[in-house]
């Protein structure tokens, strides 16, 4: 039988790409693809795929949370995390949203196929500087004093982190409630809820709250350059 | 006639997505690919494509230095911007920067064909995000 791949990235560029690389291996097959973290939570319930992997960066939904989501659904799920960061955060939360595996976007062409085996046969796949850094948090454990431990954040709970990531993105209440099925009224609870959290007056703070955790991404124009090649 | 296609990304994945599209096209053959701008200005010297499709955030040079080098060194190539950014001054950065045509990558499988076809017969395309400019200049 073949193993059933769901893809979730909101470019159809990159989906064509991935789905070209995963169908060149014999005996896999994309079931399914989807263009944000909802629809790859619905997709998934529906198809019920061997394996799903998820972008980061999208749009009503970051892959994160769709991790989260997916494996509260059913703890079964495979997800592999798509990402064109190797931050220790994004890492971390994808370790703890339940990722079995981590592979970078600019690596893809060489690690996808790597890690959808590896899931293929119960392991794990991790793109070297996961295991760099889980190694290094292991060290680290057993040590009395912790070095540079960061304060610890309030913690929004699953609606809340996606209640702000949709109003980070310039949604209203009513367009959020809409987009979730919810009352206003409900979205306005929780919207202050989180402004109590986290101690913001505006907008403004949730904004850079939801791009410093990886919330939503954004893109920036490459530096200008004077004369001559320079990295972009 | 045949369109010789040179496709320029850093990302394999996004290269290999969009060779996939072109290539549905019976008559356009992707005759090269580069991963960044130098790389790109490299391979124009040897391939002579028709049209170059060309990212603007690439390591080493950037599509829009790219551009300007190969305006000098190829003035027959046609050049199309395939970017993420979907912004005005953007476009008209590369515009002035002497490309023929811009695409969002977003909107890339709805777009590519259409601006590959137009820029290919020396006429503009451009698109931001929901919204085709066939005749800006």
């Amino acid at each position: 039988m073949k193993l059933r791949i769901l893809l979730a990235d909101d470019h159809e560029i990159v989906r064509r790409g991935l789905r070209a690389l995963l169908e060149k291996h014999e005996g896999w097959e994309v079931c399914g693809e989807a263009s944000d973290g909802r629809e790859a939570v619905e997709k998934a319930l529906q198809l019920n795929p061997d394996v799903i992997i998820v972008d980061v960066g999208m749009p009503n939904l970051n892959g994160l949370d769709t991790t989260r989501q997916l494996l509260q659904h059913d703890p079964h799920f495979k997800v592999i995390v798509l990402t064109i960061t190797d931050s220790d955060q994004v890492i971390r939360e994808a370790l703890d949203a339940g990722a079995r595996g981590f592979v970078l976007k600019s690596d893809a062409a060489r690690d996808l196929v790597s890690a959808v085996e590896a899931l293929q046969n119960k392991r794990m796949f991790f793109t070297p500087r996961v295991n760099d850094l889980v190694l290094a948090g292991f060290l680290e454990k057993g040590q009395t004093v912790s070095r540079n431990e960061t304060p610890k954040l309030p913690t929004l709970t699953a609606r809340e982190r996606e209640i702000t990531q949709l109003l980070a993105e310039g949604n209203s209440s009513k367009e959020v409630a809409s987009l979730l099925n919810l009352s206003t009224k409900t979205v306005e609870t929780h919207r202050s809820n989180i402004m109590r959290k986290l101690s913001f007056h505006s907008i403004r703070d949730l904004v850079v709250y939801a791009i410093k955790n990886n919330l939503i991404q954004i893109e920036l124009p490459p530096p200008k350059a004077p004369a001559g090649p320079t990295a972009a | 006639m045949t369109i010789r296609i040179l496709l320029v990304d850093d990302h394999p994945i996004v290269r290999q997505g969009l060779k996939t599209l072109l290539e549905g096209h019976s008559d356009w053959e992707v005759v090269g690919e580069a991963s960044d701008g130098a790389e790109a200005v490299e391979k124009a010297k040897d391939l002579h494509p028709d049209v170059m499709v060309l990212d603007v955030t690439m390591p080493r040079m950037n599509g829009l230095e790219a551009c300007r080098v190969l305006r000098r060194q190829a003035p027959g190539l046609e050049i199309l911007f395939v970017t993420q950014h979907d912004s005005p001054q953007m476009m008209r950065e590369a515009l002035d920067a002497g490309a023929r045509g811009y695409v969002v990558k977003s909107n890339a499988a709805r777009d590519l064909l259409a601006a590959v076809e137009a820029v290919s017969q020396h006429r503009v395309f451009t698109a931001l995000h929901g919204r085709t400019v066939p005749e800006l200049t």
